[in-house]
């Protein structure tokens, strides 16, 4: 970067750094515009295990192989058969043939990214469970495709809970998956919510400047180009000190409320504009509602207060997040740098958002922001010194700019979630019938591989036996979900099409992407500190009707 | 051993696909002719196109190859470039800069034996009607509105209500990150393209006047660079987005500009970004988008079961939320709809800004449209006398131009379709 060159020398000369970036950045640009550096770090350095080498197992494969994946094991002892070789795009056709399902699988994945580790295991899944099972522990993610539920539960037992299981299970044109956590928490959930910009509650030196300026007296030019922050905070600052002239001492705090009052406000700030075409008036009047939107913490922020109470994290070593997630509730508490308003408010945004106005009056403003910011993140830093955790100065950083918008998901164990809870199942089955009816038809699917190779004649009627084993007797399986449900499964038990295995690859891909990077939100179970609108954790796909829920 | 593979279908090959053609489903038509009649249409005699090899393409081209498709075409005018390395997965760094329909045919026939895709290396537009004709299906895979708007005009245009073969399917897909859509047009059937083209985002336009004089943003300044400052500097010069040094020369302009007006944020990658509206693009998403694109083409294809109704929207961004509906036609649409579009305005509007108007609306978008009415020519882009000559109409309002209730006509040069208006006046 050049910025520190002076305006002459920046645009006569050629000789500054370019900048551009080098060949690994232009490869992955596309992508880096969503998870930045950190999440390629984080993909980069993370280990994957995927069995056995279905198309859908290298369909997933290929959609981490692309973006970076540092390294991943696919480990299957079959060889290859005339049907792998039709449906899997990663084999070479009939050539690969009786060769050995990873070892020509890796060879076509390893082929679209030289970055990558891969590296093809042809042992049997059960005999590394038997020997050899610590092993498996040492990778981030362990990806099954269409396992059955006995292999399915050693497997769950070794992993839970540091290594995260994703179950796969598909036929024909039905599919689900599900990934087994404890609890998985996110800085940067991309929120499309912004920071508040505490209209409601200038700190004082916004209510300083804002006060200060000399509305009717200033230069028109200037006039036109105040933000609309500015103009919100000025005139909801003189409405209080009516109301408080009016009605006493105490009110001078509120904001309109009534859709009169609120009427009134906005032709107070129509008022405030000295020519009629002022843009900046204008926003500002569309804005207003920011005056009695009161700045609040959300729920789900304030939740986590619970979750990680600053007491735990004084007695043991504390995580990095939770020493964060507790100085926040400190802050919260107490918040010296906003004297007026010292509780309920998380730390304030450093940043604005694109409004009318001058440049000099955006950076002016932009300057009383990032100063407050600086202040509150004193106040922030030395309760979390108290929390005995160490924390870089970026993360720390990062925390602040998300902290409206953190995320603390749940998951649940494998054990429990074959195939769910029986009150859970029996509400799914009349809440979400379809999507409920799918996961039911596709958990006796894998139940009955189990045991043994299911009779396609009397298949249906079998799953509809297996299924009830899952449910409280008596509980009536939904009409018409699942005979559709059960039928598509009976049509096609073992078909793994290559459509709805490019489907799930995308899908199972973008998750476990998700979880590595510790970025955006994954599939869940519901938010760990609260047990409200519980989920089974499922996402199920029809790719009959096209559509995907979550269960 | 390629020989005792004459027709490639070793046993087994498809294994996994005809538990799906050997039988009916629960929600499959009646019509369904399951066993080797299905199987021969899909594999001898179907004839599918694919417009783009890019992001969609080759995943899509992989997809139809493996589902059974035997006669693919594929159409793309782009060539390979090393950002395309992270999702478009039949492309490796020694094919950077070759054409993309070349490269990803051939690798699909060498990848999957028995298949013929034939690439075309050029634009949509080359191709007449009789061309289109000759498919069963076509699958879009574009990041360009325009291109999807001539297409879907086209597919529309060539139905013949004698002739039922003239309907021609079209699935269309399209991503933006973790978002992306699919969908099954029927060509006067259901709702086409045009018919939702106002569910697309607005792009980001910045006002000249903030970019000249009050700048805020990074992106701001970048846009004073490639805007005004190159066009100062340079004169005619064209400026080329894959130019790295032309890259590098508008960051170093717009990093100086923003330095003078203290806002913080231009880097080479931002700049890069803003000048090429680049959208990020990942696999994953291509791959599902892709695969639902090719499950419908193959529904369709078989009857095997129910496609599609019509819309089928991806949201990855929170979990993994999706929403499928039926978009309904729009009886005034200019392309599928009889109807013509109502517009009401004041009296005083000029033709001029009509015009603007037209471009603007979200629903019409139409970019440099020639205007008559079934009597007078309005204002006409081409060839230059008669632009000349319609040109002082501008300026003129439009109730002196054509009465209240009357109908305006309008053209694109870009677009195989004409839009009528009825003007009345407020």
């Amino acid at each position: 970067m050049n910025d520190s060159q002076p305006i002459e020398a920046a645009t006569t000369s050629i000789q500054v750094p370019s900048g551009a970036p080098d060949a690994k950045t232009r490869r992955y640009d596309r992508q880096l515009r969503l998870w930045a550096a950190s999440g390629q770090a984080a993909l980069e350095s993370a280990r994957v295990l995927v069995f056995p080498a279905t198309a859908t197992a290298t369909s997933i494969l290929k959609n981490l192989v692309l973006p970076g994946l540092g390294h991943f094991t696919l480990m299957d002892d079959e060889i290859v058969t005339g049907a792998d070789a039709g449906n899997n795009f990663f084999l070479d056709g009939f050539k690969s043939i009786g060769k050995f399902r990873a070892q020509e699988a890796v060879k076509g994945l390893m082929e679209m990214n030289d970055g990558v580790d891969g590296v093809a295991d042809t042992r049997n899944i059960q005999e590394v469970l038997k020997s050899g099972a610590q092993w498996l522990k040492s990778f981030n993610v362990v990806i099954a495709h269409n396992v059955d539920s006995v292999i399915l539960e050693d497997l769950a037992a070794l992993l839970w809970p540091d290594t995260h299981l994703v179950v796969v299970n598909s036929a024909g044109f039905l599919a689900e998956f599900s990934i087994h956590y404890r609890e998985h928490q996110v800085i940067e959930s991309h929120a499309e919510t912004s920071a508040s910009l505490r209209i409601d509650q200038a700190f004082p030196a916004l209510l300083e400047y804002t006060m200060s300026l000399p509305l009717e007296t200033m230069d028109i030019t200037d006039h036109a180009h105040i933000p609309y922050p500015v103009i919100l905070v000025r005139a909801l600052e003189e409405w209080r000190r009516e109301r408080e002239q009016a009605i006493g001492p105490s009110s001078g705090k509120g904001y309109p409320a009534t859709s009169a009052e609120k009427k009134a406000f906005k032709e107070r700030i129509r008022a405030m504009m000295r020519k009629f075409d002022e843009e900046n008036f204008e926003e500002a009047e569309a804005q207003a509602f920011k005056c009695w939107t009161p700045t609040v913490i959300p729920l789900e922020v304030k939740e986590l207060f619970d979750l990680y109470p600053p007491s735990s994290s004084t007695s043991s070593s504390p995580t990095a997040f939770a020493g964060l997630v507790s100085a926040l509730s400190q802050f919260s508490q107490n918040n010296p740098a906003s004297p007026q308003y010292p509780s309920g408010l998380l730390p304030i945004t450093p940043t604005l958002p694109d409004m009318k106005s001058s440049t000099e009056e955006y950076v002016k403003l932009q300057k009383l922001y990032r100063a407050q910011s600086e202040k509150e993140k004193q106040v922030f830093r030395e309760y979390l010194n108290k929390s005995l955790v160490d924390v870089d100065d970026a993360t720390i950083n990062l925390f602040l700019k998300n902290s409206h918008a953190l995320k603390v998901l749940k998951g649940r164990e494998w054990k429990e979630s074959d195939p769910g809870p029986r009150e859970l199942l029996t509400d799914k089955l009349t809440s979400c019938p379809k999507e409920a009816a799918t996961h039911l038809a596709l958990a006796a699917l894998r139940k009955l591989k189990a045991k043994d190779k299911p009779d396609r004649e009397s298949l249906k009627d079998l799953l509809t036996a297996e299924a009830q084993t899952f449910l409280p007797s008596g509980t009536e399986l939904p009409e018409p979900e699942w005979p559709i449900a059960s039928g598509e499964i009976a049509r096609a038990p073992s078909a793994d099409l290559p459509t709805t295995a490019a489907f799930l690859g995308g899908l199972v891909a973008q998750e476990v992407i998700k979880m590595i990077t510790k970025q955006y939100i994954p599939i869940s179970a519901g938010n760990a500190a609260s047990s409200e609108n519980d989920q089974l954790g499922v996402c199920v796909v029809d790719l009959v009707e096209t559509w995907t829920g979550t269960l | 051993m390629a020989d005792a593979q004459e027709n490639h279908d070793w046993e087994g090959r498809y294994y996994h696909i005809d538990q799906i053609l050997d039988a009916p489903g629960p929600r499959t038509d009646e019509g369904f002719m399951a066993g080797e009649g299905v199987k021969d249409f899909l594999r001898n005699q179907a004839k599918i196109l694919v417009i783009g090899a890019g992001g969609l393409g080759c995943e899509i081209l992989a997809n139809l190859a493996l589902s059974g498709f035997k006669d693919i075409h594929v159409i793309d005018m782009d060539t390979i470039d090393i950002s395309n390395l992270n999702r478009q997965f039949l492309f490796r760094q020694k094919d950077v800069g070759k054409s993309k329909a070349i490269v990803a045919a051939e690798f699909i026939m060498n990848r999957v034996p028995g298949i013929k895709v034939t690439p075309y290396f050029g634009k949509i537009q080359d191709k007449d009607n009789d061309y289109y004709l000759q498919f069963n299906l076509v699958i879009c895979g574009l990041d360009s509105v325009e291109a999807r708007r001539w297409i879907n005009a086209t597919l529309v245009n060539l139905v013949d209500p004698e002739n039922p073969e003239s309907l021609k399917p079209l699935i269309d897909g399209g991503t933006e990150g973790f978002k992306g859509q699919a969908r099954v047009i029927l060509p006067t059937i259901t709702s086409c393209y045009e018919c939702s083209l106002d569910m697309l985002n607005k792009p980001t336009a910045f006002p000249i006047c903030t970019i000249a004089n009050t700048p805020r943003l990074p992106e701001h300044c970048i846009e004073w660079a490639s805007v005004l400052e190159w066009p100062r500097v340079h004169g005619d010069k064209k400026m080329d987005t894959d130019d790295p040094d032309h890259i590098t020369w508008l960051y170093t302009i717009a990093a100086a500009r923003a330095k003078e007006f203290n806002i913080e944020g231009v880097t080479w990658s931002l700049t890069q970004g803003v000048v090429k509206n680049i959208i990020p693009a990942i696999a994953s998403t291509n791959a599902i988008i892709a695969a639902s694109c090719c499950n419908e083409a193959f529904k369709i294809a078989t009857s095997s079961a129910a496609y599609l109704n019509n819309y089928f929207m991806l949201i990855g961004i929170e979990g993994v939320y999706s929403y499928t509906f039926e978009h309904e036609k729009k009886s005034n649409c200019p392309v599928c709809g009889g109807d013509s579009v109502s517009l009401s305005i004041k009296p005083d509007m000029t033709l001029e800004e009509l015009i603007d108007l037209l471009t603007e609306r979200q629903d019409i978008q139409i970019k440099n449209p020639s205007l008559s009415t079934p009597t007078k020519q309005l204002y006409l882009r081409a060839p230059p006398q008669l632009e000349e000559a319609t040109r002082p109409n501008l300026f003129k309002t439009m109730s002196s131009l054509i009465p209240d209730g009357g109908e305006v006509t309008v053209t694109a040069g870009t677009l195989p379709f004409s839009l009528s208006l009825d003007i009345s006046y407020t």
